[in-house]
């Protein structure tokens, strides 16, 4: 298990964040409701991916695909079972080791893949979005402006007066006119969250977008996020750095292998958090 | 939950509703097909040019080998380098649009994965981006066709007040075509195998609507010709062929147009109806 080392990073610096705690919008409104939620999804293709052993396949079936250890089509369960109840203006942070189910999680309450069982339940008008792949590389930043915009709902003259004010914020310049392909990763990450937070949505999901921003960046995006909470919206965070996790967030879901293991204050959580993987990590060196 | 006012998400909308927010998104579909026609030959010196050459160089390889070659492309037509070129000018059009259609939910699965809109939008803007391509390529179309009139192997094409009927036809086929590019696209996205069949489908299709020599024959030899006759894709090559070119066995014929009409309806009404009944599916896969 090598990987670990990746699971937390402290690449920020919690000076960058300032001292203050994340702003609290006190109210009592749900704005979001998740029931028992499971999903899944079709993978091609794929060797043993999931969770759980591999099932052991018989002659007849290797012969039908012909030697190949295992079938064609998997089905990953990447969600199972997850109940949870959300409040208007709320920052939720969302954490978990890599393949924990946070990003299938994020979609799933952003109606963009069904669930197997369970149900979401969203308030007013279910505006939602994430910020992890609005876009399309081929084309120039102003298009997926135009795309991305539209397709969160604004009409044109919507996009139109805000074009000027997200090529602002995502601090690109005249790399607008140019295909996304030839933008740094962070110059992308930051053009999406622009986009993403143009329309004001009752939900913004963010899934590992902050990390490639620099200092002053993320500084906007968390005003950004203040501002969508004020105006009764919930903010959603993915992230593995558990420092802006506890600067942003109001409240942390921790999640393992497709369900919520714990879910409350932000300090409590991480530091249960922390020590898990401290634990899996010392387990990892100790069978070496 | 009523004083909570939630909605439950991840569930497909009534068609109704559906059908609403389609038009709602109308804008969307015309920057999606506006980006998806420039950036198709985006990375090649000529650019655009190429949507004008490819055509033409295809047409001109049927006409060179079914017309000269083979002649078959030859028996019971006045002027085989216009019927070719007309031909495959417009089945390239319903090929690309299909394929377009099959594409189009695993080309923005980006999209599809992180914005919540009518899936519908893509394989109308697929296929409304093959449009835009085609306007030009109609226009270098009728240059051939009419021009090809002057050499002395072939009948004479006449500009007459049937060639504004070619608009007519050409919409007709594009309301045929997105329904087909909505069936298609929910075939593939669940079942992506059959994105490898469609090609093959598509050839078959080609020598059986009599894009690049006339089915006359078979028509009049068997007990089903009918049946090739008056399947949509023939009716449409058909209908812009009587539009513009003067072929004795292409006469404009109000049948036909009517046929061309409930077509388009039919297909199009159903092609909706199929890819809606599959929206809540399409991110997942």
């Amino acid at each position: 298990m090598t990987d670990i080392e990746e699971e937390v990073d402290f690449e920020v610096d919690p000076e960058d964040l300032g001292d203050a705690p994340a702003l609290q919008v006190d109210s009592d409104r749900l704005s979001l409701l998740v029931n028992d939620l499971h999903v899944s999804y079709r993978v091609f293709g794929a060797k043993k991916v999931g969770h759980g052993p591999a099932r052991d396949w018989g002659l007849l079936d290797r012969l039908v695909r012909r030697g190949a250890k295992q079938p064609a089509i998997r089905e990953v369960k990447a969600v199972r079972g997850i109940t949870f109840a959300a409040n208007h203006g709320e920052a939720i942070g969302i954490i978990g080791v890599n393949g924990s189910g946070k990003s299938t999680l994020l979609r799933a309450i952003a109606g963009l893949i069904p669930p197997v069982s369970g149900t979401v339940h969203v308030a007013g008008n279910p505006a939602l979005l994430g910020v992890n792949a609005v876009l399309m590389k081929n084309l120039s930043g102003a298009r997926n402006i135009m795309i991305g915009a539209l397709a969160l709902g604004l009409s044109r003259n919507e996009v139109k007066e805000r074009f000027d004010d997200i090529v602002e914020f995502a601090e690109i310049g005249e790399f607008v006119n140019l295909p996304m392909k030839s933008y740094s990763s962070g110059m992308g990450a930051r053009l999406r969250f622009a986009i993403s937070a143009s329309a004001v949505p009752d939900i913004l999901m963010i899934d590992e977008a902050l990390s490639t921003g620099d200092a002053g960046f993320r500084a906007k995006s968390k005003a950004k996020m203040d501002e969508i909470r004020e105006s009764a919206g919930t903010v959603f965070l993915v992230s593995h750095s558990l420092a802006t996790i506890q600067s942003m967030c109001t409240r942390v879901l921790w999640i393992h292998e497709g369900k919520l293991v714990m879910d409350g204050e932000p300090r409590e959580v991480c530091g249960s958090y922390k020590q898990f993987v401290a634990d899996r990590k010392r387990h990892a060196a100790s069978q070496k | 939950m009523a004083d909570n006012h939630l909605e439950q998400i991840g569930v497909r909308p009534p068609l109704g509703a559906y059908f609403r927010e389609m038009w709602r998104y109308r804008p969307l579909v015309q920057t999606m097909a506006i980006a998806k026609a420039e950036s198709d030959n985006q990375n090649t010196y000529l650019g655009q040019v190429w949507a004008l050459i490819s055509p033409t160089i295809n047409a001109l390889v049927y006409v060179l080998i079914f017309g000269f070659l083979l002649k078959v492309g030859r028996e019971g037509i006045d002027n085989t380098i216009a019927f070719i070129v007309v031909g495959v000018f417009m089945f390239r059009f319903f090929e690309r649009s299909v394929m377009a259609g099959a594409h189009s939910l695993q080309k923005n699965m980006n999209l599809v994965r992180s914005v919540q809109f009518p899936r519908a939008v893509l394989p109308t803007a697929g296929v409304l981006a093959e449009l835009t391509v085609l306007g030009p390529a109609l226009v270098v179309m009728c240059v051939i066709a009419y021009f090809s009139g002057f050499l002395p192997i072939a009948g004479r094409v006449t500009i007459d007040w049937y060639w504004l009927l070619l608009p007519v036809a050409v919409l007709l086929t594009w309301v045929f075509s997105t329904g087909c590019a909505f069936i298609s696209a929910r075939l593939v996205a669940q079942t992506p195998d059959i994105d490898n069949l469609l090609p093959h489908v598509i050839r078959i299709l080609m020598y059986a609507s009599g894009v690049i020599f006339s089915v006359d024959r078979f028509v009049s030899q068997f007990s089903w010709g009918w049946l090739m006759e008056y399947q949509p894709v023939a009716v449409y090559l058909y209908l812009v062929r009587s539009s513009i070119l003067n072929e004795t066995a292409y006469p404009p014929d109000a049948f036909m147009w009517l046929l061309g009409v409930i077509w388009a309806v039919l297909f199009s009404v159903v092609g909706f109806l199929f890819f809606w009944a599959g929206e809540e599916r399409y991110g997942r896969d």
